[in-house]
């Protein structure tokens, strides 16, 4: 019995050994400079990027097989680093996994096909792109936050005083204390959440052409909220206060206008087959 | 500035250029569309002038009808039509050839509106085709050296767009003054443009 049992844990371990023999872990260092610019280009696997104190970019990657190998390059205060597929190379042995720390001031591009997109704690312009990429972006301030994903879903957390724009064909996008100057999303088919209280002065402007789109607003947000659909509901649960005059017709239950606090912020809400709710956010 | 403020302002100031018609016009596409179509009415209308203008044989057919109808008489042809026909209407001289040319001029407008409907009937079609179809073919050889997973990302985020464009273009036909249809149209487009700039910039397989 205990023969059997050693067997067994002997097994496992070999097991476990033999895939992490396989996989490769290489570390890279760069200096920079103020406001550098990184880019990296992981088609599948996961991209993590954190700040770092100092000017020094650090790159940890885990390379799954032989099939794929690490390309870097800087130029001035330029970081590019490239996973470069290699002959025999497919979604499951090229993907590797990239955990980037970077300074805090660094413009971040990532692009993708189908890795897991994630970025934290920045000041400097994020762009992040991937076709069926989850991305997933949080306390990001005083920078712009740009977004594109044709089904991957998109997750956005505390984004605060800059520009986001999120575009995505049908990944669902959701949006948790987003504020800023302007905060726009457009989608297709996919569906917009939005969780916040709008800033206080800021464009929003949420769109989808067959998604629904529902916005969850505190008792303390101060927005003139503008929603419109073609064909889809709309309905208004906050009970804005209605404005008086609007230059386009206001059809019940195809569109509402109002205003809530001090209607410091713009939002409109715009579908044309999808349904269009604005409630009260339930305050934990 | 608003809508009505701006359809007041043209009466004015037709060319739409004042600062704050432009400013206006920077955020509104119905009033865009409006300004477009008066411009095109403006331009038809120089062209009347100067092609359509009824020629000699249109006043002599004139003349013959009126002879016929007794409403003119028999005179020297040294004298011209037109000066003999003034002696006897005086200042109403004016008025048939005026509502001759009035007539002209509403029936060429007629037959232009009508052949560009007819025309308008056989483009929508085809114009579609080739935003949705056309194009799509090279899209699709762009992305045809991807993985058969990716592939079929890209044919069903195609196929997503496609669907509003044409879902939009078709509120849009029924409805050319709705300034939601129109925007939904243009932002489709954008999403179909993302797509194709997507698909070329990606190196990725």
């Amino acid at each position: 019995m205990i023969r059997n049992n050693a067997v067994k844990l002997v097994a496992a371990g070999v097991l476990v050994a033999g895939t992490m023999a396989a996989d490769t872990h290489k570390e890279l260092r760069f200096n920079v400079g103020p406001k550098a610019g990184i880019s990296v280009l992981n088609p599948y696997g996961s991209i993590t990027v954190k700040p770092a104190s100092g000017n020094i970019v650090i790159v940890n990657a885990v390379l799954h097989s032989d099939k794929v190998e690490i390309d870097n390059t800087q130029s001035a205060n330029r970081v590019d680093i490239q996973s470069h597929l290699l002959p025999g190379a497919d979604a499951d042995n090229a993907r590797v996994d990239y955990e980037v720390f970077v300074p805090p001031d660094a413009s971040l591009t990532l692009q993708s096909t189908n890795a897991t997109l994630h970025a934290e704690g920045l000041r400097g312009d994020v762009t992040l792109e991937g076709v069926g990429s989850s991305v997933d972006v949080r306390d990001v301030s005083d920078a712009h936050v740009h977004v594109k994903t044709m089904n991957g879903p998109i997750t956005l957390t505390n984004i605060r005083n800059g520009h986001v724009e999120v575009d995505s064909v049908s990944g669902e996008v959701n949006l948790t204390s987003v504020t800023g100057p302007l905060v726009q999303v457009i989608s297709t088919s996919g569906r917009i959440n939005y969780s916040g209280d709008f800033g206080s002065g800021g464009e929003y402007r949420l769109t989808s052409h067959s998604g629904d789109i529902e916005a969850a607003v505190p008792d303390t947000a101060s927005a003139d909220v503008v929603a419109r659909s073609v064909k889809g509901e709309v309905h208004d649960d906050v009970h804005l206060q209605p404005r008086t005059h609007t230059w386009f017709p206001i059809k019940q239950g195809s569109a509402f206008a109002g205003t809530v606090g001090k209607a410091a912020s713009s939002v409109v809400l715009r579908t044309f087959s999808g349904k269009i709710l604005l409630k009260k956010r339930s305050e934990k | 500035m608003n809508c009505n403020d701006l359809i007041k302002s043209l009466a004015e100031n037709e060319d739409g250029i004042s600062l704050p018609q432009q400013v206006h016009l920077r955020s509104c596409t119905a009033c865009v569309a409006l300004v477009s179509d008066l411009h095109k009415i403006r331009s038809i209308a120089a062209d009347l002038r100067s092609i359509d203008e009824p020629s000699p044989r249109v006043w002599n057919s004139l003349e013959i009808a009126l002879r016929q109808e007794g409403l003119i008489r028999s005179q020297s042809s040294s004298k011209p039509f037109v000066t003999s026909f003034g002696a006897r209407w005086g200042w109403a001289r004016w008025l048939v050839p005026a509502a001759a040319a009035i007539l002209v001029a509403v029936g060429s407008i007629e037959y232009r509106q009508s052949a560009s409907r007819h025309l308008g009937e056989y483009a929508k079609p085809a114009k579609l085709s080739v935003v949705a179809d056309l194009d799509d073919a090279d899209f699709l050889q762009e992305v045809s050296d991807r993985t058969p997973a990716v592939q079929a990302q890209y044919n069903d985020s195609l196929r997503s767009v496609n669907d509003a464009i044409r879902d939009a273009q078709a509120a849009l036909d029924a409805d050319p003054s709705d300034p939601d249809a129109r925007r939904a149209l243009m932002e489709a487009f954008q999403q179909k443009q993302m797509l194709f700039n997507m698909a070329e910039d990606r190196p990725l397989p």
